[in-house]
């Protein structure tokens, strides 16, 4: 045991950072984009504040396209896209591209799927108020939905931490990608449950930490 | 303050355009409470809708306070709805605000400097009863709580106008009772406008100087509450008013007491002219009334007493009779039978 932490240490703790990296990274550029995508959905939807039928179908879309293809695949589809935007298509900067591109459109749906379950009254209240829709927007919608959100954004982490166990395909390292090389290439099966045991860890400390914060939030 | 004029709103749907509103004109004086009455799909919501632009009306005009609505730029618009609050059946109050919040919110996105807040939200909060409950959140509260707090965030903007869209309809009778006499309250000692439209007679009855009846998006009567209750036209109206007071009965027993005299309805304003008319109709014509039903409706400004009544006696006496009652300023009005 002691003889396994000591060897192994140091290569599972340099996958677990680069884990880290690759999730916190991406979901923050996801988000950036995500969640504008997914208010946009909403918004241009017929009824809504800026109902746009172009608009909205066309985003409609370019998110159905993007989640219809599988990460795996994803990721050599736009290598060229990835070199172009960041000047390499390897190691931790090549993976977080795709890996906003895979996420984004997801979050955006999430968001949306969230957004759409806030009571369309309490809109139109403000709205009566004289309320502006964008301030309608930040204190209403996003504001009543963030219990909705922060499990939703739950769920897209976890697909993401999935989604990193690819990453190895293009050398940037991680834990699935350690899971990969070591314990099925080498058939190092200690190392294989001990990268195994990780992500459930980890898997459920996010999904516990999503749900303890959207209870929190949640006053219903 | 409030005046529709040949307001008309079409929604386009796959078979057709509906005519959710045809037609209506409406006129809300100053510190008067007015409401519309009708049954569901009658139009109600939508033209409650219309007065603050919510719906947008397809053809017609709205003008507050001598403002053409219609016409307004978003910004304009915007400004204007400002002055005219608006309470809703389900409450609308956001779910993870405290109270206080609820309130505070509103105010703070339009623009009020923080002390100016805290000032009427406390103000408001004493006003509708609730102020210790500014910590509590929608979910803590009862249904007429949180009507109170959603009334307390109307109030808030200090409005000249408050629309109520059936603010009671998901309320029981008690709690009904209790934000009615609100409304009145703020109605008297704010002198705040209010048009309301409900499906509940008993609204009606308890608050209203002014009635207009409903139906498939056309005002079919209208007229102040007191000439409504005394003197209903309209085959609608009559129903309304059958669910709040004992007005029904039955055809057959009608008919059955028909064969020795006739049923009447005598309607009466005040309390206390209906007896002693009886017992004169009974010494001077010779004839003997039969009371069947008796109620007293209270009105905002009125009191309005129902009698039906079972006249036996000569064909002619009982015709002086009923000339003789409604010579005492009461109206009479034969219940039919088949």
């Amino acid at each position: 045991m002691e003889a396994f932490i000591q060897n192994w240490l140091p290569i599972i703790g340099e996958s677990v950072i680069e884990t880290f990296q690759m999730v916190i990274i991406s979901l923050f550029f996801a988000i950036l984009i995500g969640v504008p995508l997914g208010i946009l959905v909403v918004l241009t939807r017929p009824g809504q504040a800026l109902a746009n039928k172009v608009i909205y179908q066309l985003l409609n879309l370019v998110i159905n396209v993007v989640r219809s293809i599988p990460f795996i695949i994803l990721l050599f589809f736009i290598l060229p896209f990835t070199k172009f935007l960041v000047g390499t298509t390897i190691g931790v900067q090549g993976v977080i591209v795709p890996l906003v591109i895979y996420t984004a459109p997801y979050i955006a749906r999430l968001l949306e799927t969230s957004l759409l379950e806030v009571d369309n009254g309490v809109i139109e209240a403000y709205k009566a108020m004289g309320v502006k829709t964008r301030q309608i927007i930040w204190n209403v919608m996003l504001r009543e939905a963030r219990p909705s959100i922060i499990l939703g954004l739950t769920i897209a982490t976890v697909s993401l931490i999935g989604a990193t166990a690819m990453a190895g395909l293009v050398g940037a390292g991680g834990l699935g990608d350690l899971a990969y090389r070591f314990g099925h290439l080498r058939y190092e099966v200690d190392v294989m449950y001990a990268t195994v045991f990780i992500l459930i860890i980890l898997v459920q400390g996010i999904q516990s930490l999503g749900n303890r914060l959207a209870a929190r939030l949640k006053k219903d | 303050m409030i005046k529709l004029e040949n307001i008309t709103k079409v929604f386009p749907s796959k078979n057709g355009n509906v005519t959710a509103v045809n037609n209506v004109n409406l006129h809300v004086k100053k510190g008067e409470i007015h409401g519309v009455i009708g049954y569901s799909g009658a139009g109600k919501s939508t033209l409650i809708r219309l007065v603050n632009l919510l719906e947008k009306p397809t053809s017609g005009s709205v003008s507050i306070n001598g403002t053409e609505l219609t016409t307004l730029s978003p910004e304009k618009l915007r400004q204007t709805r400002q002055k005219v609050g608006m309470i809703f059946q389900h409450f609308n109050l956001l779910k993870t605000a405290t109270v206080y919040d609820n309130i505070a919110t509103p105010l703070k996105l339009l623009g009020y400097d923080k002390q100016e807040v805290k000032k009427r939200v406390e103000k408001y909060l004493k006003i509708v009863d609730l102020s210790d409950k500014q910590n509590s959140y929608p979910s803590q509260l009862s249904g007429g709580q949180k009507q109170r707090v959603a009334i307390a965030r109307a109030l808030s903007q200090e409005p000249e106008i408050l629309l109520s869209d059936e603010a009671t309809s998901a309320l029981d009778p008690e709690t009904t009772n209790s934000i009615l006499d609100l409304l009145l309250k703020i109605n008297e000692e704010l002198g705040i406008t209010i048009l309301l439209i409900t499906h509940e007679m008993n609204v009606i009855q308890k608050i209203c100087d002014y009635v207009y009846v409903l139906e498939n998006g056309e005002i079919i009567e209208q007229s102040s509450a007191i000439e409504l209750f005394t003197n209903p036209r309209k085959h609608t109206t009559k129903k309304f008013l059958d669910t709040i007071s004992q007005r029904k009965l039955s055809v057959s027993l009608i008919s059955q007491l028909k064969l020795n005299g006739t049923v009447t309805r005598l309607t009466f304003i005040g309390e206390n002219t209906g007896q002693p008319l009886l017992s004169q109709v009974s010494q001077k014509f010779g004839v003997e009334p039969n009371i069947l039903t008796a109620n007293i409706m209270e009105l905002k400004n009125d009191i309005v007493g129902n009698l039906v009544i079972h006249l036996v006696g000569e064909q002619e006496q009982i015709h002086a009779s009923l000339e003789f009652l409604n010579n005492q300023g009461v109206t009479t009005e034969e219940v039919e039978g088949e």
